[in-house]
């Protein structure tokens, strides 16, 4: 039995899809396709599948995964894609198939490329400039305060028109220390509030670009 | 794919499931606006987890759509959050496949499923920024049409629709869309698109028609304001199920819809005649699907969709006359297809061992019945023929093939009811516990039996139209009782507050006036009635106070047998003296056979044209 990962973008309509959903769209549409992968031998046999550091809602990515079992021969690849693709719902890609290389266990950190409007530039600077930058993290057993600035400690960006790019890695390990974005956008808006240039989290774009191991190379 | 706007960004960022208003779904359809000739926005007026497992959405929308030039988008009412960002944001309400204004639509169709929905067509109308009243919009605004059940007393609603569709949609909103077609080739004003519609078998077009009342307050007559308009508008029904397969591909909502399978409608119509059931009169005659067309497109639908649940669905299913070949057709390629079947609707007269065993291969939860009356007498008042043998053998069978939870459906508040009936309801639960404790059963295994206890609202087009609804402290005081009369905490009842049953039965035997009381109840804020915790019956009252209407006056008064009533120039069907003959005949405890036994002689067979049978 062959672990076929299948990558995906997810973005524009598609970011608003929760794991859940995400999870019955590939179930149908692995079960419409007709592609032989394995399902569970249980009482109520279903399509074994897994998602690799799935993504928070309202995030877009270009490099998601689904892992499926199969006892099929390789090549996947594009065959696989096309077969997926016709159920996928707007904004869902199916880029590629193939075996997997790694666990995803092995995901380290991912890279992000985050869009901000102008008015965000004091608030990078702020950043920059502090010393720490606490943020709470909510997790199933409470809240505790991270550290971003040790996680990540200075940001660069460049303008575009009325808005602000900059990329970032964050740590995204499936079972240990793991960052989401969404917390360091939080703590740019308090050091814009601080420094009287507000936005809104609606105003910026999370876009996960890649998923890293711990050398910084690809994960796939 | 085009970028959502900022606006529209905004607002999902702020509201819980933001899937729900984003479209996208697999098996939506797309075309390019500039290039269609008709634009239908369909409308279901509540959230989109209910809309989405509406069949009939399904059914048209890929028969609308089946038209190069014609496209149908889906559009549902938003959650209260959601509806307040919209506001506060001006973002006016939008079809979900193009994210265009419903003002950008030729037709904008409501389905009126169910009475309390009716401030969400006002909800929705307002925040498309429509006016409300046909009378306020002329040709430039959309076609505001409805269909749906509850056209089969149009009035209450009549005021705010150009024209509503009385019986079955498949052909006859496609006759719609065609005259819009042409409307629109033409340059026809708003007038003569009307006449045009309500030429069309089954259309009503409310304001063609002018309302008498007598000086009591009663329904005096409707009759056409114009020439050449019909004084009787005649249900449009589909002669032969056939002709028009079901849905071979559905929209796949990823947001959890309470239906979430695929859905084959395996017939219409029921035989039953149970005399408080409105779909059971105003769905008639009766019409089945053959065997290989149903089980062909439940492949099809299957394999487009992905969907490893099959229904068989109907108002009864097990009175298909053919149903064991129907199953015998799905198993034949359902299991190698990692497909399973569930049949809802089975009675207890004709369940059968080999049906459960057709039908459960993959899960054992539940079984739901519905013996809607706690004793024989007044099962036979309602003329649902069903017996406690049939009801013991059924929860046998039930409960040797493993089932351990059985859930029964009953009414209060039915015709010539007494508290023994009431009493009943607990003694027949509590038999079904004993029947399971006098059968082997697993050690240690406990069985449930909840009784789901609902209000009884008489129907226009039933043989109960005639009766008086039974008052709120009645019913309150019936469902003490019933609680009351259960010893076993293996019997559990549900029953909820009476209140919306009560606007309900007012809204289903209103008549046009009470259209001023919607809409003033809307503008006092009511809207999401079907949601307990958004109803509010004082606001209600105000409004009825306000427009000078008492609703009393609607529901707890019985009608005449001869008395004129608000959907006489609607013809559903069954005939008046056909549902007075049924009344008489509950009064004196006499049930009704079958109608595929025996004929009845309830006139809907005229719809088409041949006997029934």
């Amino acid at each position: 039995m062959t672990t076929v990962r299948i990558f995906f973008e997810k973005q524009g309509e598609a970011a608003y899809v929760s794991l859940l959903d995400l999870q019955r769209v590939f179930h149908r549409a692995l079960k419409r396709s007709g592609l032989p992968v394995w399902y569970t031998e249980g009482f109520n046999p279903h399509i074994y599948l897994a998602f690799c550091s799935p993504l928070p809602l309202g995030q877009e990515s270009v490099c998601e995964s689904c892992d499926v079992k199969t006892a099929a021969e390789p090549p996947y690849g594009a065959a696989w894609a096309a077969a997926l693709q016709p159920c996928m719902p707007g904004g869902i890609t199916v880029t590629g198939a193939a075996a997997a290389v790694h666990k995803a266990g092995e995901v380290a950190a991912a890279r992000y490329a985050i869009t901000l409007p102008a008015a965000a530039a004091p608030a990078l600077a702020a950043y920059n400039a502090a010393g720490s930058v606490p943020a709470e993290k909510k997790t199933k057993r409470g809240a505790r305060v991270v550290e971003l600035k040790a996680a990540v400690p200075a940001l660069s960006w460049q303008g575009r028109g009325d808005t602000l790019r900059l990329e970032t890695t964050l740590p995204c390990a499936s079972d240990g220390e793991n960052l989401n974005p969404a917390l360091l956008l939080g703590a740019l808006q308090t050091l814009a509030g601080e420094a009287g240039a507000a936005f809104a989290p609606w105003q910026c774009r999370i876009l996960r670009t890649a998923l890293l191991l711990p050398d910084g190379t690809p994960f796939c | 794919m085009p970028e959502l706007p900022q606006s529209l960004k905004q607002a999902l960022s702020l509201v819980q499931k933001p899937g729900r208003y984003t479209g996208g779904e697999p098996g939506c359809i797309c075309k390019d606006a500039a290039a269609v000739d008709v634009r239908m926005a369909f409308c279901f007026p509540d959230t989109y987890e209910i809309g989405m497992s509406f069949l009939g959405m399904k059914i048209l929308y890929e028969l609308l759509n089946a038209h190069e030039n014609w496209w149908c988008e889906r559009c549902f009412l938003p959650w209260v959050d959601m509806k307040a960002e919209m506001e506060r944001l001006g973002i006016p309400l939008y079809a979900l496949e193009s994210k265009d204004p419903l003002t950008a639509f030729d037709i904008v169709g409501f389905s009126l499923e169910y009475e309390l929905c009716y401030t969400n067509v006002l909800a929705m109308l307002r925040l498309a920024g429509i006016p409300l009243r046909a009378a306020e919009r002329d040709g430039r605004w959309p076609l505001i049409i409805a269909g749906g059940p509850c056209v089969c007393n149009a009035e209450p609603m009549a005021d705010f629709f150009d024209a509503m569709q009385l019986g079955e949609g498949e052909e006859m909103l496609q006759s719609i869309c065609a005259a819009v077609e042409a409307a629109k080739k033409h340059g026809w004003s708003r007038e003569r698109l009307l006449r045009e519609l309500a030429a069309i078998p089954g259309v009503y077009v409310p304001a063609f028609y002018d309302v008498e009342y007598e000086a009591d307050g009663r329904f005096k007559a409707i009759r056409p304001n114009r020439p050449g308009v019909p004084p009787k508008v005649t249900r449009a029904i589909v002669r032969d199920l056939d002709s028009i397969p079901p849905p071979r591909d559905f929209v796949v909502p990823m947001v959890g819809a309470v239906q979430d399978r695929a859905c084959v409608e395996v017939l219409r119509g029921c035989v039953r005649g149970c005399r408080f059931c409105q779909a059971g009169q105003i769905y008639r005659p009766f019409r089945e699907r053959s065997p290989a067309v149903i089980s062909e497109s439940a492949r099809a639908l299957c394999q487009n969709t992905g969907y490893d649940e099959l229904s068989l669905s109907s108002l009864s299913t097990s009175d298909h006359s053919r149903l064991e070949e129907i199953l015998d057709a799905v198993n034949a390629w359902a299991p190698g297809e990692h497909v399973s079947l569930s049949l809802p609707s089975l009675r207890v007269d004709n369940f059968s061992r080999s049906l459960v065993e057709k039908t459960t291969r993959v899960r054992k939860s539940g079984l739901t019945f519905a013996p809607e009356a706690g004793t024989q007498r007044l099962r036979d008042v309602i003329n649902k023929n069903v017996t406690w043998e049939q009801l013991e053998r059924t929860c046998r069978i039930a409960f040797s093939q493993g089932y351990t939870a059985v859930k029964l459906y009953f009414m209060m508040g039915l015709p010539t009811e007494t508290l023994e009936d009431i009493k009943g309801i607990a003694d027949t639960c509590q038999k079904v516990v004993d029947l399971y404790y006098s059968l082997d059963h697993a050690k240690g295994r406990g069985v449930q039996v909840t009784a789901s206890v609902a209000c009884f609202v008489p129907k226009p087009w039933t043989p109960f139209q005639f009766c008086a609804q039974d008052r709120r402290e009645a019913l309150r005081e019936k469902q003490r009782y019933l609680l009351s009369c259960v010893r076993s905490r293996k019997v559990k009842v549900n029953y909820h507050d009476s209140a919306t049953s009560v606007l309900e039965g007012v809204f289903a035997k209103g008549d046009r006036r009470l259209g001023r009381v919607i809409e003033a109840a809307f503008e006092a804020g009511a809207c999401y009635d079907t949601w307990e915790e958004f109803f509010d019956y004082d606001r209600w009252l105000a409004a009825f106070a306000a427009c000078g209407l008492d609703p009393d006056f609607y529901n707890y008064r019985p009608l005449g047998v001869e008395e004129p009533a608000p959907w006489d120039h609607l013809d559903a069907g069954v005939s008046r003296r056909y549902l007075a003959r049924e009344y008489q005949k509950a009064l004196r405890a006499e049930p009704s056979p079958p109608c595929n036994r025996q004929c009845s002689g309830c006139g809907a067979d005229k719809l088409l044209g041949r006997p029934c049978f």
